[in-house]
């Protein structure tokens, strides 16, 4: 029915009627441009909520090697498995590696980190029952969106003459992605190349940069020493949350980071103190804390009667526990298993469902305004075929066939509809860009939001153009010709 | 090149009916320029579309070229009003907004085998310049003298080189001294060319020009007559 032909025939009766197409042009073009907005207001407000929620921590879930439900932190010692799990770990899945010191208290028959470092403090921070085989496993569950293996020592941390007593976070390049109040205040986070290769690069929180390179100071490119092994700075990270700045002792910015593997090359260890996961949304942490539980459980072949070898702790279930002994925590939580759902989960789920329903409204609305468009388009076409009766006329005294006539008429719709539909996509874009930059509201714009406004204006193109073809293929020459 | 049998035309209107042409059988050969005269509603136009495979007959047969066309679908027809017929009307019949050079190229646009826009374009230029009008190629319609929109109309008619030209009072919207300019371009037309042509009028002036003239009266023929002197009877005037 369409042929480059027709089009080139409609394009010329469009330019025949300049305002009336340019009417059309415009009615289109917002409808598509209103769809576009709507639903980048929409789900620029779905991921703001996500994003406060996941600022919030609510999406993060802990998991650490240990149970301080049995043992450690004062809590009641009555079991110190690690001995056996690594013995267990190491039959389940032996490693290469020859004499890993990932038990500090054992015995060796070879030099071990505090040896061969010359710093007798080494390799001192714990054992460690989680493995990396592990993080892999968690990361394949489904609804985890981040998965970031952690390392941790205490450490004395040297710059020249300045030395600071802080926690070393061996960790992913993953890291900036899950905490998301933490900025890059200079340079950069480590990269993958790096961890791969183990290279000796640390990034340090704000407190330690306060404190070795002075307030505000850019340590870019200078030395950290850590265990008597020169470091190289390549970033600053800061907190980005006005309302928690870094201070002395917090565990993220009194901190340096470096890539885990490198902890791992230097202190002859394999495991791994803490697995941070996140998910993709704050609603399905309960569930996906236990399938990492139960995951864990038969990962590290632990009887359904002994206690796990590790804590998985989510971030409500640690708000709920904050200041508490472990033993009421443990109490607390184990005797109210659904209190962080009841809580912090339900609220994430109502802003999220609450966003979703304003998202489709707005979309309900934006949809409203296309169907006008479409509607001026067909009102503007079925006009001209009253219109331009004579012109129909003469065509067909030409030697037009009806079905030329209705091609032409079609293609002037839909060369409206579509160059309406992309007019709208400049004008929603620049809208939205305006709506954000003036307003401040969160936009989101998203190629799909894109590809639907003009899959929709295509529709009514085609929709639109089929009546007035009709009606103008339907005439007859004679009372066309005639027609005054 | 035509014959009709008997052709009649009844318009319905609701109840009543109108019988346009009651019976119309001639014969007209190529090559010849005929006046159709008569009073207003006696069914000139009618007997033209008919003609011009722009409507069919009620009833009777219509020969073109020795080819029975009353009973051709209407691409058929749409093809043969595309190729071997040309029209030019009374008020003209030119696309607005749209220079004289486009509105000539229209016929092309609907012609079976495509031509390039190049070939279009040289194409209606060349016929603008065969009514005296390459001056005029950008201009609007508006832009143009009623005379000089009916030769605008004439080159149209003649883009693809039709064997039949109708002319339905084609001078029936201008003034005495266009009339004759006008006049004067078909009359070369029909001795140069040897085109065939009918042309409708209710002036007896113009009619002069033909080297036949039918009169039609209520829906029949009532004289067919030829005319001897078929040289510019009004030059002088
Ligand atoms: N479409 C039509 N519907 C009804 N009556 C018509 C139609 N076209 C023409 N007629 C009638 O047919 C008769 C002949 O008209 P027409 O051929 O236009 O006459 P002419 O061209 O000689 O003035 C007139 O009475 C006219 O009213
Ligand atoms: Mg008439």
């Amino acid at each position: 029915m369409l042929d480059a032909h027709a089009v080139e025939i409609a394009l010329q009766s469009l330019r025949r009627y300049p305002l009336r197409t340019a009417l059309a042009l415009v009615g289109m073009a917002i409808g598509v441009a209103a769809v576009l907005v709507t639903v980048a207001i929409g789900t620029g407000a779905q991921s703001a909520i996500r994003n406060q929620l996941r600022a919030a921590g609510l999406n993060i879930i802990q998991v650490k090697a240990g149970n301080y439900r049995t043992k450690g932190d004062g809590g009641g010692g009555v079991l110190a498995p690690h001995a056996f799990l690594l013995w267990l770990d190491g039959w389940l899945a032996p490693t290469a590696h020859a004499h890993p010191e990932n038990d500090p208290m054992e015995k060796h028959d070879h030099p071990t980190a505090a040896d061969r470092l010359g710093d007798s403090k080494a390799g001192l921070g714990g054992a460690a029952t989680l493995t990396q085989a592990d993080a892999d496993a968690i990361e394949a569950l489904p609804g985890v969106a981040n998965v970031a293996p952690g390392v941790h020592e205490n450490i004395r941390a040297y710059a020249g003459e300045r030395r600071w007593f802080t926690r070393l976070h061996g960790t992913d390049v993953d890291l900036p992605l899950i905490r998301r109040a933490h900025g890059i205040a200079h340079g950069r986070f480590f990269s993958q190349r790096e961890l791969r290769r183990t290279e000796q690069v640390a990034v340090l929180g704000s407190v330690v940069r306060d404190k070795l390179f002075g307030e505000g100071a850019d340590p870019v490119g200078e030395t950290l020493t850590l265990w008597n092994q020169a470091f190289r700075i390549v970033g600053v990270t800061e907190s980005t949350n006005w309302m928690t700045p870094g201070t002395v002792g917090d565990d993220a910015f009194d901190a340096v980071y470096v890539p885990f593997t490198t902890i791992h090359r230097l202190l002859n260890v394999t495991n791994l103190n803490t697995i941070t996961v996140t998910t993709e949304s704050a609603g399905e942490v309960s569930n996906i804390a236990k399938a990492i539980s139960k995951l864990l459980r038969v990962r590290h072949a632990i009887p359904d009667t002994a206690p796990e070898d590790f804590t998985v702790t989510t971030q409500a279930s640690e708000v709920l526990a904050k200041g508490l002994h472990p033993n009421v925590a443990r109490v607390l939580i184990g005797n109210l298993p659904n209190l962080d759902r009841a809580t912090l989960q339900e609220l994430s789920m109502t802003l999220e469902r609450a966003a979703r329903t304003m998202k489709a409204l707005l979309a309900a609305i934006a949809a409203v305004s296309l169907v006008v468009g479409g509607i001026g388009i067909t009102n503007i076409m079925l006009l001209s075929v009253t219109e331009r009766t004579r012109e129909i006329g003469l065509r067909m005294s030409v030697g037009a066939r009806a079905r030329d006539v209705g091609a032409q008429f079609f293609a002037e719709a839909l060369t409206l509809a579509l160059t309406g539909g992309l007019l709208g996509i400049v004008l929603g874009v620049l809208v939205s860009w305006a709506l954000e930059s003036s307003l401040g509201w969160a936009m989101e714009l998203s190629l799909g939001g894109i590809a639907l406004g003009f899959a929709v204006a295509t529709v009514i193109g085609l929709l639109s153009g089929v009546f007035p073809a009709r009606r103008a293929s339907a005439l007859d020459p004679i009372q066309a010709l005639r027609y005054e | 090149m035509i014959r009709t049998e008997e052709l009649t035309k009844t318009y319905a209107l609701g109840e009543v009916s109108v019988e346009a042409l009651r019976g119309i059988s001639l014969e007209i050969e190529a090559g010849e320029l005929v006046a159709v005269v008569g009073a207003s509603g006696s069914g000139k136009s009618t007997l033209m579309h008919i003609l011009g495979c722009l409507d069919r007959p009620t009833s009777g047969k219509y020969f073109l070229s020795g080819k029975d066309v009353s009973e051709l679908s209407s691409d058929e027809q749409a093809r043969i009003r595309n190729q071997q017929i040309g029209f030019v009307f009374q008020s003209f019949n030119l696309l607005p907004r749209t220079p004289a050079v486009e509105n000539v190229e229209l016929p092309l646009l609907y012609n079976a085998e495509q031509l390039t826009r190049s070939e279009r374009r040289d194409r209606a230029l060349a016929a603008l310049d065969s009514v005296g009008l390459s001056e005029r190629a950008a201009h609007h319609p508006s832009q143009l003298s009623g005379g000089q929109q009916q030769r605008v109309a004439i080159a149209r008619s003649l883009m693809n080189d039709p064997s039949l030209l109708l002319a339905d009072e084609p001078t029936g919207n201008l003034d005495t001294k266009t009339s004759i300019d006008i006049m004067t371009t078909l009359h070369a037309l029909n001795e140069k060319r040897g085109l065939t042509i009918i042309i409708i009028t209710h002036e007896r002036v113009i009619a002069e020009y033909a080297s036949r003239i039918i009169e039609l009266s209520d829906g029949l023929i009532t004289e067919d007559r030829p005319i001897e002197a078929a040289t510019a009877p009004l030059a002088g005037v």
